[in-house]
């Protein structure tokens, strides 16, 4: 397709017909205020949030076709705009007064969206959570955590401190933090890649063949806990870290043959688990890499 | 007129108007004709971007330096049109988001090539391949400590959380670099260093365009 259509198609179009809607406002004082708005959709919508401020966002899915944005402001020196564009939904806060404390500056979504939703979400602190929804997401935070359960599509989640725990997902995630811990529990996942720096990774399920899963921590752990019945290839390497193999006798030398040169520099285990239907490749700087069979 | 031809005339004289020639090859070759329209669409979007806030001066110079060490491009005094290209380049790219990654991309671009370089012959190409990286990282944070002087804006839990992980970031860097001196052919741990000096430029950023937008 080309440019100047997808340009025309996407991003001119929904424009068109646009509501815009504002909050109702009370006094700044005032205690925590409550909004709420009901949105009909026809399709897969999109619901993009851009939260400034501080605060949770909750996300959960029903069978209506209808997006329901609930939520709570601290004061009047955070605003909160919707927008509905066809199936696109935006929810924004902004500061409104430049000596607004964080404390004021908190506004707290709950979401109620179609099974099948794309979802945008980005917050500075407090959790995000979302539960059964099925659709490609994007997730960013400073330093609240990301906690995903029965979530499946294209998942990308990104932090600076904020950890993920991702339980039950399934598709292709994504994770990039500094210093955040991931917890990947009981996936149905065919495509992992998780980076963190200073953060801890775990991997606790089982491989789909065919599947490729990287995971890298600078100064973390990285733990992998499989299952007898998998099928998987693994590269292991760490610079200056440790390899803790603790499935010796379930890791066989490659049966495909293939060369693995080791690094005179890091430390290095390859394998084969199975057949090695799934490549599996793990790596730190100096922490460890600890692979484990569950009981 | 080749496709070749079009594509040079392009590169040289940007969006100028064409010659006859070149808008007969367009008349004729859809593959031409829908690259430029696609080229014209992104440039006409670029320039509706927000261009309040400009990046530093040593950004640009930085990323000259570093295409020139990589031979990407040759010294801009060699000729007149190649100045001219870069200032085209850097009006259209005067956004600090777009900045952010362009110096990213540069990052990958020199960690990359550093990857795929011969071990024995990297020291004799460059005796410190990250001393670029190095100095305008070094600036732009020079730049956020002055933001944050000039900020009134009481600290959140937010902004601490920023500062501590950059300090992990730059600890991280630090050992990383004691270890890439030891053993410069190491080149799990150059990857290592080249993804976390990504991360502090895309961390830095971050922090500046918090500073700037609550301030």
């Amino acid at each position: 397709m080309k440019l100047s259509t997808v340009v025309t198609g996407k991003i001119i179009l929904p424009v068109i017909g646009a509501s815009f809607l504002l909050f109702p406002s009370v006094p700044a004082e005032a205690a925590a205020q409550r909004l709420e708005k009901h949105f009909s959709v026809k399709g897969r919508p999109v619901v993009v949030i851009h939260n400034i401020g501080n605060g949770r966002i909750e996300v959960k899915s029903w069978k209506n076709a209808e997006v329901v944005v609930a939520g709570t402001k601290a004061s009047d020196k955070i605003a909160v705009d919707t927008e509905q564009a066809g199936d696109r939904i935006d929810v924004t806060s902004s500061v409104v007064d430049g000596t607004a404390k964080p404390s004021e500056m908190e506004a707290n979504f709950q979401l109620t969206v179609p099974e099948e939703t794309e979802l945008q979400l980005t917050t500075q602190t407090g959790l995000i959570y979302v539960e059964q929804v099925t659709g490609d997401m994007t997730l960013e935070s400073v330093a609240g955590d990301v906690h995903l359960k029965e979530v499946s599509g294209y998942i990308i989640v990104s932090t600076t401190g904020g950890s993920l725990v991702c339980t039950q997902c399934a598709g292709k995630l994504e994770f990039n933090s500094i210093s955040g811990n991931a917890q990947v529990l009981q996936p149905a996942l065919d495509n992992v890649k998780l980076r963190t720096m200073t953060g801890n990774i775990l991997f606790d399920g089982d491989f789909v063949h065919t599947g490729l899963y990287s995971m890298r921590s600078g100064k973390g752990l990285v733990e992998v806990r499989f299952s007898g019945n998998d099928s998987f290839d693994l590269n292991a390497q760490t610079a200056t870290g440790t390899v803790d193999n603790e499935a010796s006798e379930y890791l066989k030398p490659d049966s495909h043959g293939m060369k693995h040169m080791a690094s005179k520099f890091s430390k290095s285990l390859f394998g084969t688990v199975g057949t090695g239907f799934a490549k599996v490749e793990l790596s730190t700087y100096s922490g460890t890499i600890r692979i484990l069979k569950r009981d | 007129m080749q496709c070749s031809e079009l594509e040079l005339v392009f590169e040289q004289e940007g969006l100028a108007p064409l010659s006859a020639e070149a808008r007969q090859h367009l008349s004729q070759c859809s593959a031409c004709k829908h690259f430029v329209e696609d080229v014209t669409t992104i440039v006409a979007l670029a320039h509706e971007l927000p261009a309040d806030v400009e990046p530093p001066e040593h950004v640009w110079v930085s990323i000259r330096e570093q295409l020139v060490l990589e031979g990407t491009v040759r010294e801009f005094s060699e000729g007149k049109e190649a100045a001219s290209w870069w200032q085209s380049f850097a009006e259209l790219f005067r956004n600090r988001a777009l900045a952010t990654a362009t110096l990213a991309a540069v990052l990958g671009v020199a960690g990359l090539s550093l990857y795929r370089t011969p071990p024995e012959t990297t020291s004799e190409i460059q005796n410190d391949p990250y001393s670029s990286t190095v100095s305008m990282l070094s600036a732009q944070e020079h730049d956020l400590t002055n933001m944050q002087l000039a900020s009134t804006a009481s600290t959140s839990a937010v902004d601490a959380s920023l500062r501590e992980n950059l300090q992990q970031v730059d600890d991280f860097i630090a050992d990383c670099e004691r270890h890439v001196k030891e053993e410069p052919s190491d080149e799990l741990t150059r990857e290592y260093l080249t993804n976390a000096y990504q991360q502090k430029a895309a961390l830095l950023s971050a922090m500046m365009d918090r500073g700037g937008s609550l301030n």
